[in-house]
């Protein structure tokens, strides 16, 4: 590929990417939160027994906890598309990868599922009453969970790159798992990522609650710093993982298509640390520094997203799928969908205008 | 399109269907409780806002955690889950509805979307807002529930009855509002509020600070929402009017296991049906606990069966017309039978080196391939149990002629020598796998095979009867 992204497609299939990789970065968006959101609660756990004692709220972890769930909602909803999408722009391999590890995906369902009412056990007042080594079971429990899943989609996008031979092998030694050298810094890679995504989403709650109800418990100069290393070891880990990739998938990096991506997200990511370093040097949360932050976590996610799916376009030929995508975006439906979409966007502004109103007036009654 | 083989898994002696269908019905049953929940909390809401009901409120609270914890999660999860399990059980299959009604599907999330933050609001803030902010969040809330049914319903109605669509010209619209959109959707609204009256019987009777009176008016109030129930029997027969004539023949005595579950179906409505209106309705009782949590169960059972039955009438078709069972397209089989249906097929067979020849290894493949969505070798279904009185002759002339022997099943899909090594595969489980098998190539056989084959054609049955030949 030696032309920039969307260019160098047929208009279907740049359309269907792009479409795939929008909503894939509005579900990595909240899987960061519930990764590392879920892993924080965990880690703070083990060293800081209060932090899973009666819910502070203005701390991180009360913020978390307060959150968990309904972030891990929105996770799976937002999941569901570009689950869509992706059958769409690569159906055999998508589906040959999913059957081969049907016994992973099967036992995912229980795995959320457990993950999810274990979060709502950390919710409850009941919890804080429980002996410390059972909440810190939950809570430590919780997060396997999901770690479970991340690496399960990390081991299922590795495996829907491989080739018939790799596929007929393992379905002949009926494995249940995939293996590859890749695996383990790629999920690094998520789970270390995930951090800044995470502690930007609570800063924003931080500071709408610094905003509306009084100070927050919690140093801003702390959060600042654990982005800042956050950002700093997604880096790391991202050198190892160019390190480690196969020849072909790095010469694609340096491909006019994967580079300027690669370096936009670079920028995004100078801008993040910009971000949190403006925000250390103040005693509040600063709007105008989370903004900046926030900024460049999107070019950040929006680019690695498009560079992500260029490593993919080394091993699956896409040009032999350009045929079917064109067939398919005759299919009708697309301004329905337009349509309902700002309708969906317009109808959750609306509900929380409504209850911030509420709010307010519930504020002006009881000083 | 070049016929895409896939790796088939292997549920020993569980018939595929039934793993999948079992979460199927979990998952349709947490839906209608989602979707007929919001229905009955807005009609409560009302009640509360306008003072008809001291404990109106209450309830709504109570009730919406249950739906939260339950619907929220698991709806939400098992919904997930389907589009796994659908993928495990053909591929081909959610990959032809994904490509048609792609748009759709992304429609119906938007709907999603609205769900869980109107829910989630709802939930978590319910308390602090007032009548008229509670009553729009609901609102939402169940016109973006009853909206995905409204979305999917087109979509899995389509399996069934195409419509105006069809493979060659296809009319998206033609097939989302097909035949069997209108009596399937108000069927399942009914269902969804039945469902939703009975969890709320058991949610009353869990509320702390109510008296019995209190209890047993709340009750009464539900009990409205059952009244519809009293259309089933007519949307019902809507429903079946516009089944295709084959797969009505089979729910109504054609093939015992479908008019089993459709009787489990017909029998525990009616049973909730009379309860709920003579019972609540006319004279008013009060139920407790168990016996709601009875009924409750009872709406499970019928909806398990529904759900049997809707799965079940598709056969020999996922698709009518354009995808047949086992992932084989009409039009393919006259080309599978030139060529061999697991001649290209890449993948090996598990456990081989356990047959002693190649052509029962041959005919364990062509089983996997083409028989094993509904049959498993010796389990449910068993394809042993089912031939074991037959010599191999009536086997191999069952078999060539599939369609015929149940219409149910699609046309075989293999040349002489698969279906022989099918045949032999068959005799050497029901011989209970000894170490040694001789291997059959009498070319006499394979020519009467042939004959067979040729005499049967590759329609389904179902076209056969009207007329028509395997779509060209
Ligand atoms: C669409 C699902 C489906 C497929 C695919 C299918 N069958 Fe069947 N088959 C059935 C059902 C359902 C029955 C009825 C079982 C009963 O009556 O209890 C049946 C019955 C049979 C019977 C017994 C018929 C009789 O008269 O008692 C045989 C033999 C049989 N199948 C063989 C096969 C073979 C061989 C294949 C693969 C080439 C196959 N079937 C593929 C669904 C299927
Ligand atoms: C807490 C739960 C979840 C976590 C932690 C998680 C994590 C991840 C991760 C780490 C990836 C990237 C994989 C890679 O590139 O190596 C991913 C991709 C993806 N996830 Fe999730 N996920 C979760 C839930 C879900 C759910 C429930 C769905 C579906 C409804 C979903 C749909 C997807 C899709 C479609 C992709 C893209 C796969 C591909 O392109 O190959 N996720 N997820």
């Amino acid at each position: 590929m030696d032309r920039i992204f969307p260019t160098g497609f047929p208009l279907p299939t740049a359309f269907y990417l792009t479409v795939y990789m929008i909503t894939l970065v509005i579900h990595v968006l909240f899987m960061n939160y519930v990764l590392a959101g879920s892993a924080f609660v965990a880690v703070s756990s083990l060293f800081r027994p209060k932090a899973i004692g009666p819910q502070l709220p203005g701390t991180i972890n009360g913020v978390l906890r307060d959150w968990l769930p309904f972030a891990l909602g929105m996770t799976i909803t937002a999941g569901v598309a570009p689950l869509l999408f992706v059958q769409i722009l690569y159906k055999k391999s998508y589906y040959t990868a999913n059957l081969l590890l049907f016994h992973r995906w099967m036992s995912i369902l229980p795995v959320l599922i457990l993950g999810f009412y274990l979060l709502y056990l950390i919710k409850r007042i009941r919890f804080n009453q429980w002996s410390l080594g059972r909440r810190r079971l939950v809570v430590i429990g919780a997060f396997l969970c999901f770690g479970f899943t991340a690496y399960s989609w990390t081991e299922n996008h590795l495996l829907s790159l491989e080739s018939t031979t790799t596929w007929t092998d393992l379905y002949a030694r009926e494995q249940m798992h995939y293996f590859h050298p890749v695996l383990i810094p790629r999920l690094l890679l998520w789970a270390l990522g995930s951090v800044p995504t995470m502690l930007l989403g609570v800063a924003w709650q931080l500071w709408f609650y610094q905003r509306r109800i009084g100070p927050i418990q919690v140093r801003p100069l702390q959060i600042s710093w654990l982005a800042l290393v956050g950002i700093i070891l997604s880096l790391i880990c991202g050198g190892i993982y160019y390190g480690l990739v196969d020849d072909a998938t790095r010469q694609q990096f340096t491909q006019p298509l994967t580079s300027t991506y690669l370096l936009l997200a670079l920028v995004g990511l100078g801008l993040q640390f910009g971000g949190w370093a403006l925000q250390a040097a103040s005693t509040k949360l600063q709007q105008r520094w989370l903004i900046l932050a926030s900024i460049g976590l999107l070019i950040t996610l929006l680019c690695m997203t498009v560079v992500r799916e260029s490593a993919r376009l080394v091993r699956i030929d896409i040009t032999s799928l350009y045929e079917q995508h064109a067939q398919l975006y005759k299919t009708g439906g697309f301004f329905l969908f337009l349509a309902f979409f700002l309708l969906m966007v317009l109808v959750v502004a609306w509900i929380i205008f409504l209850i911030r109103r509420n709010l307010r007036v519930l504020a002006h009654h009881q000083p | 399109m070049e016929l895409p083989y896939y790796p088939i898994n292997d549920f020993g002696p569980v018939m595929k269907g039934l793993v999948i269908g079992g979460l199927g019905i979990f998952h349709v049953f947490l839906a209608q409780f989602a979707i007929g929940g919001g229905m009955l909390m807005c009609y409560f809401q009302w009640l509360a806002a306008e003072r008809r009901h001291a404990l109106a409120r209450q309830f709504v609270s109570s009730y919406f955690q249950y739906l939260v914890l339950f619907s929220f999660v698991l709806g939400a999860l098992t919904g997930v889950a389907m589009w796994f399990t659908t993928i495990q059980l053909s591929p081909r299959t959610i990959g032809l509805m994904v490509d048609q009604f792609h748009w759709i599907w992304a429609t119906e999330w938007t709907f999603f979307v609205v769900e869980v933050v109107s829910g989630y609001a709802f939930y978590r803030y319910s308390a602090q807002l007032d009548d008229r902010s509670r009553m729009r969040l609901l609102q939402f809330y169940t016109v973006a529930a009853w909206g995905s049914l409204f979305w999917i319903n087109g979509i899995l109605s389509w399996q069934l009855t195409p419509g105006t669509w069809s493979i060659e010209q296809p009319q998206l619209w033609g097939g989302f509002f097909n035949a069997s959109f209108w009596p399937s959707l108000l069927f399942r609204t009914v269902s969804s509020m039945a469902t939703a009256a009975l969890v709320a019987c058991v949610v009353i009777n869990t509320m702390p600070n109510a008296s019995r009176d209190q209890r047993k008016e709340l009750i009464n109030k539900t009990a409205n929402f059952m009244i519809p129930m009293v259309l089933m029997p007519l949307l019902g027969a809507w429903y079946l009017a516009v089944f295709p004539d084959d797969s009505r023949s089979w729910v109504l005595g054609g093939s015992p296991a479908m008019s089993l579950f459709m009787g489990i179906t017909i029998g525990a409505s009616l049973l909730i049906g009379c309860y709920a209106l003579i019972g609540l309705f006319f004279q008013k009782l009060y139920i407790n606990g168990a016996t709601a949590t009875l009924l409750c169960a009872l709406a499970f059972g019928a909806t398990a069966g529904a759900e049997f039955v809707r799965e079940g009438v598709r056969k020999p078709y996922t698709i009518r017309n354009t995808l047949l069972s086992n992932s084989i397209t009409p039009q393919e089989v006259a080309h599978l039978r030139q060529i061999g249906s697991v001649t290209n097929d890449p993948y090996p067979l598990r456990g081989a080196e356990q047959l002693p020849t190649e052509q029962l290894r041959l005919g364990a493949r062509v089983y996997r391939f083409q028989c094993s969505i509904c049959h498993t070798p010796s389990g449910v279904n068993g394809l042993t149990h089912l031939t074991g009185s037959w010599n191999g002759e009536q086997k191999r002339l069952m078999i060539a002629q599939l369609q015929m022997t149940k219409p149910f099943m699609p046309p075989f899909a293999g040349n002489a020598e698969e279906l022989e090594a099918l045949v032999q595969y068959l005799e050497w489980l029901s011989a209970d796998r000894p170490p040694q098998w001789p291997t059959r190539h009498d070319p006499q056989i394979l020519q009467q095979i042939n004959e067979w084959l040729i005499e049967a054609g590759t329609a389904t049955a179902v076209d056969k009867a009207a007329g028509r030949g395997p779509a060209e």
